[in-house]
């Protein structure tokens, strides 16, 4: 259908759509009108892609000196492909309404060896690819460097956006990661004996670049002084590199030098915590090192990679990392600690020393971002509370909209079960883990939700550790042998492969009725990506709240650094971790307003209100005082009601007028009054 | 197998393990073993790296940088400086590796004795770069300083509420007697040492080694004179405006030419404040003049 959203021609190839795309299209136009950045919370399942795309597209058309570029970075492939699906469908849809043939160019770039078709990037409308390309340095560095400042971003998904910059700025340094990189030394070494005696102009007129500070063509251009990479600060572009690392044979004595210090400080045999100043410091008192030249590191790595023509630049993985780790340490003095374990935490007795660089400031890879493009998007299911986002990643947006899902019949139904049958309080704490009652109580939930649910359920716990230990004790007191009775049961473990094989059968077993429960864990690879729709997940129960392992030293130092920043209490930014996991797993079950699903909550701590509310505004909704501290009994008499009624057929013609528009109740007056009163401002 | 102990080792590249310089210096001092050369005990290093050849370096860079110190203000130029550092880089590898050393060392010694001045006053400074970290570490610590302070502070105060209550339910039995007086008074003079406890400590934290301006006492301010830039001299031209009409009489010729009979003459008031009929004169004729001309295609 055509829409006009004030004033702006959007084409939606669609018949139909929700009240909430449209509200969604309003608030995305208004902040391109703003010309400023938006955090938009939208329920998944609602068509969120589709509504981002048609409004941009129309936007791009309308006004295509206004927005050159569309950038879309989703997280993993999956996503990525499901976006070129819906922009083909948009496309066609396109060309069948207006007749002409399209001129619009879409590039997707999926993984890392499919790396930048320059020419091609410049001319395309729409790019479609992961965050890392313009969140890591080392990467945007490569691919992103043609992008145009007048381009609309949309990071997908972002909820753990925080992380994926954070994850981009920090170095870990493994003994093994030493080894290897001695090894490339000593090949560059050989390398630049071996070309002093066949080519040694290369090498001449590589120094006399250096001297004369002049730039490779190809790094000093004014879009980059824009983008402002930051592992590369604007000073160094300016500077000339200094004389310590002028030549080949000085610099590859620089690395040795730096690299022994490095291995020097991992023979400690107690932990070592530092800030950047106080391991410069120590750098120079030991190896006379200074800051500066280790802020040249990478640029001039890079310069003798190329005058050596080193054909194949993976295997200097080692020496490059070692080079941008002097680099990161030597620019930036706040935001980031050293940490160096001579073991880990959880195996004292096996030496493995590692020595940490963290970000704790998921700021600082993320703002040549901000500032450099007009509109920066970020969008998700769950991205509650909105008002944490522009604090952490250090922003100021034009809106803050989260929007709730109209439903015609209510086809959530969340429960927070808060006590067993005994009125043993349920609560994966610490102090709790190993008791008898608490996980017997538990499994007794599993076992009446199995008896009565259709189909599959999901299980989630806080970690692989609890999961392992929950269900040897299950196993023990013969409670899986009765849930087994019911439904077959798979489990997710670390191995990739096992996982994908166990959710194979799972969906089997769902489909041919016999029915499946599968047990996996809050962080790992089947909370973040897969999708449980109608059949494949009819229960989502939630055993514990998923914090975070809370003595790891980074994160402690982490939350030191934000509390001290920006003034976020530990506590909160915990719970508000924790619970965006929680939301996270939860919303796996419902991908659509026909599809139904029963969220379990399964710990008495969900019911304080300053967990319940950093849930996402479209569940929080539907949680009633009735449902806050339920009983495994009362969870189940709840759940039979809320499938009965679920149970009875459903037509669309039942959602018309409510949760499904045409065009014509879309324009009507009311409809539009109701539609300007579901975004929710922040 | 006997335990070997850390390994020390020597300028010239000498390696014994600790047991072995002892027993070799029982006697006071001894010959190396492979090369004959008198060695002294107090010569011996731990080595720190594993890199044998890295740790000589380290040795030889420290004693050469005690002589090589000069800072990048000393020069003119930043390309200057870079060339200076190179010659360093040189001279350090040139004796690392045994090249040359002979001429290497008389370098060093000249140039010690033309820089002794230089060398001396900046013996006690350190480089900028040095100092720009020193700077961070000393705000770093300050900080934590303050937290620290601040904790205790909040510490305190939980403490005296506590001791309030109790004292206040104290006081409310024994109402009747007289020493309550007396206990009010040691209390409150409690209450005053902790305050001026709190306080001595807010002192320490005060930066003592700050100017005024907020420059560190310690940091090295440049008194070089700034950079000269030789440019092009500039020449003046005067504007020409285009009037598109007949040129306009010169200002002093007014009044010889008749315009200012036909302007209000300037009474005294005006002339005091350098006002004269021919400027407002002038002005009229250029509007009249400008635009006459037709506008040539």
């Amino acid at each position: 259908m055509k829409l006009n959203i004030e004033g702006l021609l959007v084409y939606f190839p669609y018949d139909y759509i929700y009240p909430e795309q449209y509200s969604y299209m309003l608030e995305l136009k208004r902040t391109l009108d703003a010309r400023g950045h938006g955090v938009l919370e939208m329920p998944s399942g609602t068509g969120k892609t589709i509504s981002l795309l048609s409004l941009i597209v129309a936007y791009q058309k309308a006004s295509p000196l206004e927005v050159t570029k569309l950038i879309y970075c989703s997280r993993t492939v999956p996503e990525i492909e499901k976006v070129v699906e819906e922009l083909r469908k948009l496309m066609e849809y396109y060309s069948k309404q207006t007749g002409e043939s399209n001129n619009f160019m879409a590039l997707a770039l999926s993984s890392r060896k499919n790396l930048c078709i320059h020419p091609e990037l410049l001319h395309a409308n729409i790019v479609v690819y992961s965050y890392h390309y313009l969140l890591d340095p080392k990467i945007a560095d490569l691919v992103s460097k043609e992008l145009a400042k007048k381009s609309v971003v949309v990071f997908d998904e972002a909820h753990n956006i925080d992380n994926v910059c954070i994850d981009s700025m920090s170095v870990n340094i493994t003994r093994r990661t030493l080894d290897r990189c001695q090894g490339n030394v000593d090949t560059l070494h050989n390398a630049i004996q071996k070309i002093k005696e066949t080519d040694a102009e290369k090498l001449k007129m590589e120094y006399r670049r250096l001297v004369e500070g002049l730039k490779e063509a190809n790094v000093a251009r004014e879009t980059d002084v824009y983008l402002a990479n930051p592992v590369l600060p604007d000073e160094i572009l300016k500077e000339a590199v200094p004389g310590t690392i002028r030549t080949a044979e000085h610099f590859v004595g620089f690395l040795k030098r730096f690299l022994e210090y490095l291995k020097s400080r991992l023979r400690v045999h107690h932990v070592v915590q530092e800030s950047t100043p106080q391991f410069l410091k120590d750098i120079f008192d030991k190896v006379c090192i200074d800051r500066k030249p280790l802020r040249f590191c990478s640029e001039r790595l890079q310069s003798l990679l190329r005058t050596l023509e080193i054909a194949d630049i993976a295997d200097f993985s080692a020496v490059t990392l070692i080079s941008n780790f002097a680099t990161l340490v030597s620019t930036y003095s706040q935001g980031f600690t050293i940490i160096i374990e001579p073991f880990e935490d959880r195996t004292p007795t096996i030496a493995n020393p590692v020595l940490h660089f963290s970000c704790m400031d998921p700021s600082i890879a993320i703002k040549p971002v901000f500032q450099r493009f007009q509109s920066v998007i970020i969008t998700s299911g769950t991205l509650s509370p909105l008002d944490i986002y522009p604090r952490i990643l250090d922003f100021r947006p034009v809106t803050m909209a989260s929007f709730t899902m109209t439903l015609a019949r209510t086809c959530l139904c969340p429960l927070i079960v808060g006590r067993g049958n005994d009125q043993v309080a349920l609560s994966s704490k610490f102090e709790t883990r190993e008791d008898f009652a608490v996980i017997r109580n538990y499994g007794n939930l599993l076992l009446e939700m199995s008896a009565i649910v259709p189909d599959g359920i999901v299980a989630f716990f806080t970690s692989y550790v609890y999961m392992e230990n929950i269900v040897a004790s299950w196993y023990e007191q013969g409670i899986l042998e009765n849930i087994q009775r019911n439904k077959l049961i798979f489990i997710e473990t670390p191995d990739a492969a096992e996982t994908s094989m166990a959710l194979e059968k799972y969906q089997e077993a769902c489909e041919n009725g016999r029915g499946a429960i599968l047990l996996s864990v809050a962080r790992g690879k089947v909370s973040e990506g897969i999708d449980f729709v109608h059949h494949f997940g009819r229960a989502v129960i939630m055993f514990g709240v998923p914090y975070v392992y809370t003595q790891s030293r980074i994160l402690k130092a982490r939350l030191e650094y934000l509390r001290d920043q920006f003034q976020i209490r530990e506590n909160d930014f915990l719970t508000f971790d924790a619970m965006r996991h929680a939301a996270q797993c939860v919303g796996r079950v419902i991908r659509g307003k026909t599809d139904y699903g029963i969220m379990i909550f399964a710990d008495k701590r969900y019911a304080r209100a300053d967990k319940r509310g950093k849930l996402p505004r479209w569940i929080q909704e539907h949680i009633n005082d009735g449902s806050l501290n339920l009983t495994v009994d009362e969870t189940v008499q709840l759940s039979k009601h809320f499938l009965r009624q679920m149970a009875q057929p459903f037509r669309q013609e039942d959602q018309l007028g409510l949760s499904l528009l045409t065009l014509e109740q879309l324009e009507s007056e009311e409809m539009l009054k109701k539609i300007s009163q579901i975004a929710h401002q922040t | 197998m006997p335990k070997l102990s850390p390994l020390k080792r020597m300028f010239p590249g000498v390696w014994r393990c600790e047991n072995c310089v002892e027993m070799l210096f029982v006697r006071g001092s001894g010959n190396c073993v492979q090369c004959e050369t008198p060695l002294r005990k107090s010569n011996f290093r731990v080595q720190l790296f594993e890199d044998p050849t890295v740790d000589k370096e380290v040795e030889i860079r420290k004693k050469v940088l005690k002589i090589y110190n000069k800072r990048d203000f000393d020069f003119p130029s930043l390309r200057e400086y870079n060339d200076y550092l190179e010659r360093v880089e040189d001279v350090v590898s040139n004796l690392t590796n045994n090249i040359d050393v002979e001429n290497t060392k008389l370098q060093m010694e000249q140039y010690q004795r033309e820089n002794r001045d230089l060398i001396q006053k900046n013996k006690v400074k350190l480089t900028r770069e040095q100092e720009e970290v020193e700077e961070l570490l000393l705000l770093e610590k300050q900080g934590n300083e303050q937290r620290r302070l601040e904790l205790l502070q909040e510490e305190q105060r939980q403490l005296q509420a506590k001791r309030k209550n109790k004292q206040a339910l104290l006081d409310e039995l024994e109402h009747s007697q007289l020493p309550a007086t007396m206990l009010l008074a040691q209390h409150k003079v409690r209450a005053a040492k902790l305050e001026t406890q709190i306080e001595q400590q807010k002192q320490a934290v005060k930066p003592t080694s700050l100017f005024s301006t907020g420059i560190n006492m310690r940091q090295t301010v440049s008194l070089q004179p700034p950079p000269r830039i030789e440019e092009v001299l500039y020449q003046y031209k005067p504007v020409h405006v285009e009037t598109y009409g007949p040129p306009v009489p010169e200002l002093e010729l007014l009044s010889r030419l008749g315009y200012l009979n036909h302007v209000r003459a300037a009474m005294p008031q005006d002339t005091a404040g350098g006002y004269t009929s021919a400027l407002a004169c002038h002005r009229a004729i250029q509007d009249a003049f400008s635009g006459l001309f037709p506008l040539k295609r």
